[in-house]
């Protein structure tokens, strides 16, 4: 009975104290319960069990959000780790997060958001939506699980930000007053050095499918990649150079057709995917369709292809295959620039297009025209870049490269490094003499026996073909002027 | 019978002399060994057969399988043994050229053949088509290698295999991405057939023509 009354509220003097204290715990809860009631709903699917398999066309073209705690990120961690070595990773992360470079506590504070697509991982807060960070999956080297105790872990091991430097080995914590220069001269072999991303989940069933997830993004990415690298292993072993001239000349060719096709490709590729990624995941089947249909051009280039006056080559039997297969090949990969400058360039655009081109050609330099060029196209349209390769010579050909890498344009970001590796452009002692169109080596244009006289007839040949095409372009952008066509 | 029918029909009967010379030269070859005389013999009237009714040793592989209940994928199979290399198809010239044409094309079809080996398996899958696309390329490379080093007069004969070839390599990338939708497998194995059959094609055409 006693108890009884005893359990009974009685009205009566709280202590400050306590009212203080219970009012701000309460207060706590009630704004605790108050921001869980504000967040916004995930951005989630359901996935099919057991293995948490989604839509292939969810992470392509749309994304999707899991709740996460943000620990922190570990970065300069030697590129050796073992990912998978529980001890390796979980020392690094105690000794972290004594030194508060990683969180202690789990608390609401940490509450994150990952949102997880075919093209990056994106870590914003849960409350506010601030971006914490952004990985881009070519830059994801693992993923790891661990769960210690009642923590469960997901690590995801990642490249280092350009600009950070190699670690030294004796030093896993990178110095940031040391140089490169000073460490090289201190004798300290440098190692490659990664970063950690590290977050923690609810429950075993939500890391591993954080990580299913994962690991279905990279076989998206990497499957596309492999299909694009055999398409353009295709692409480039099937362009032949129909005339029989020297490598050099082979080579100029080459670079043409490809620049069509590959203006084509990343047309495909920004319409299907992308609004400013040039990751290398490309269709290239629209490019390789012939066209149909006639096109303004093509009668005009036909008849220049079956002309008697381009050159002849030195030997009487190496009338080439066929003019006419060149020129309907031509005609044809013009088909496709044109119809693809049509639609990214407006008339004027295209016009300055063809002036920066002639420019080139006629000596102005290969820094100038790729400024000119990155400034016509601007931030959304500066892929179009990456189709002129095949129209640099092979002596601008390392800073027009160097250029693309600078202003972040360039395909294939390293996912299958090895294989792209194998088809990089590399310096071919036949090609050094290639001109940037401003004239051909030797003198004369006469049909002669002399290599002079045959390389001559080879850059004429080029020359022609180019301002065939600049004229062409130039023509585009007189006739988009009188239909009032706006791209 | 619709024009894609009679494309298809058309494009199974290009696949049928495999049957002879990817399953029963071999044989031959063995039956060598035993009787010289009846394997020659045997030989010369499959070919002939064959050229008369394209199919024929298709159907009678087929029929022998039935009959000894061997339930063997034989899309499958045709594609395993497609990797052996068949002297008929090799070019006798030396010049390194068509040698490295020959060794091109050995590595193209013996890559191709794994395909039933590595196909279960997404990662080392992945690996085989890079490879296969590097063999490709480098096939074409050699092709076009040869084409400007020697004039010919046929060079048109040479040219149409080429895009032929070029034609099934893009058809085999395409049955690829239909696999990794649908994950059909007789469908890459039909496709890597047709290719090294083109293959062999690139190697008949420059050893007849040039």
């Amino acid at each position: 009975m006693e108890d009884d009354v005893k359990k009974v509220k009685k009205p009566g003097i709280v202590s400050p104290f306590k009212r203080v204290f219970l009012k701000g715990e309460k207060g706590r809860d009630k704004k605790a319960q108050e921001k869980a009631t504000e967040r916004r709903a995930l951005h989630t699917f359901s996935l099919s069990q057991p293995d948490h398999r989604i839509d292939p066309d969810i992470l392509l073209n749309d994304y999707i959000e899991k709740e996460v705690k943000y620990l922190g990120q570990l970065t300069s961690v030697p590129g050796y780790l073992n990912p998978s070595s529980r001890t390796e990773v979980l020392q690094l992360i105690d000794n972290a997060r004594k030194s508060h470079q990683l969180a202690g506590q789990l608390t609401s504070e940490q509450d994150a958001v990952v949102s997880l697509s075919a093209y990056n991982i994106k870590l914003v807060w849960r409350d506010g939506e601030d971006i914490i960070l952004r990985v881009p999956i070519h830059d994801i080297a693992a993923v790891s699980y661990i769960r210690d105790d009642s923590l469960h872990l997901v690590v995801i091991k990642t490249a280092q930000e350009s600009g950070g430097s190699p670690c030294p080995s004796s030093c896993p914590d990178l110095n940031k007053s040391q140089t490169l220069s000073s460490l090289s001269e201190s004798g300290a072999v440098l190692v490659e050095v990664c970063c950690l991303l590290v977050l923690a989940v609810d429950n075993k069933a939500a890391a591993e499918e954080l990580c299913l997830l994962l690991s279905q993004v990279f076989q998206i990415v990497y499957t596309e990649s492999t299909i694009d690298f055999l398409d353009r292993a295709i692409f480039d072993g099937a362009t032949t150079p129909t005339r029989h001239l020297s490598l050099y000349s082979g080579k100029e060719w080459n670079r043409s057709v490809l620049f069509v096709k590959t203006f084509v490709k990343f047309q495909n590729f920004t319409c299907k995917h992308f609004a400013d990624d040039s990751s290398s995941k490309v269709d290239v089947k629209e490019a390789f369709e012939e066209e149909g249909g006639t096109f303004p051009f093509q009668a005009s280039v036909e008849a220049e292809g079956n002309s008697p006056t381009t050159s002849t080559p030195a030997s009487p039997q190496t009338k080439t295959a066929s003019e006419g297969e060149l020129s309907t090949t031509a005609a044809e990969l013009l088909q496709d620039y044109m119809t693809t400058l049509r639609t990214k360039l407006s008339s004027q655009e295209i016009q300055q297009f063809a002036t920066l081109l002639h420019q080139y050609r006629n000596g102005s330099s290969i820094h100038e025209f790729c400024i000119n060029l990155r400034q016509l196209y601007g931030d959304s349209r500066k892929f179009l870049l990456l189709g002129l390769r095949p129209f640099i010579p092979e002596k601008d050909s390392q800073h027009f490269e160097n250029f693309l890498e600078t202003i972040g344009v360039k395909d294939g970001r390293g996912i299958i490094t090895d294989s792209f590796g194998r088809y990089r452009r590399t310096a071919s002692s036949a090609s050094d003499s290639t001109t940037n169109g401003n004239g051909a080596v030797g003198g004369s244009g006469d049909s002669a026996a002399s290599d002079e006289g045959q390389e001559a007839s080879e850059g004429d040949e080029w020359d022609r073909m180019i301002t065939d095409i600049s004229n062409d372009i130039e023509a585009l952008g007189c006739s988009m002027d009188q239909e009032g066509v706006t791209p | 019978m619709t024009m894609n029918d009679m494309k298809n029909e058309a494009e199974t009967a290009k696949l049928f002399s495999m049957a002879l010379y990817s399953v029963m030269y071999p044989v031959f070859n063995q039956l060598e060994q035993v009787n010289l005389s009846a394997a020659q013999t045997l030989r010369a009237a499959f070919i002939k057969a064959e050229k008369e009714n394209p199919g024929l040793t298709q159907s009678i592989v087929i029929k022998i399988l039935e009959k000894k209940r061997l339930r063997i994928n034989y899309n499958e199979s045709l594609l395993r043994m497609a990797g052996d290399g068949v002297e008929e198809f090799m070019i006798d010239r030396q010049e390194p050229e068509f040698q490295e044409l020959n060794e091109r094309a050995r590595t193209l079809k013996h890559i191709l053949s794994t395909i039933p080996d590595e196909i279960s398996d997404r990662v080392s899958f992945l690996q085989t088509i890079k490879d296969i696309a590097s063999a490709i390329k480098e096939l074409l490379d050699t092709v076009n290698s040869v084409f400007k080093k020697y004039q010919y007069q046929n060079r048109r004969v040479l040219e149409q295999q080429k895009k032929e070839f070029v034609k099934y390599s893009k058809s085999f990338s395409d049955t690829l991405k239909t696999f990794f939708k649908d994950g059909k497998v007789i469908n890459v194995f039909d496709s890597a057939n047709h290719l090294i059959h083109q293959t062999n094609m690139i190697l008949q055409a420059f050893k007849t023509v040039v």
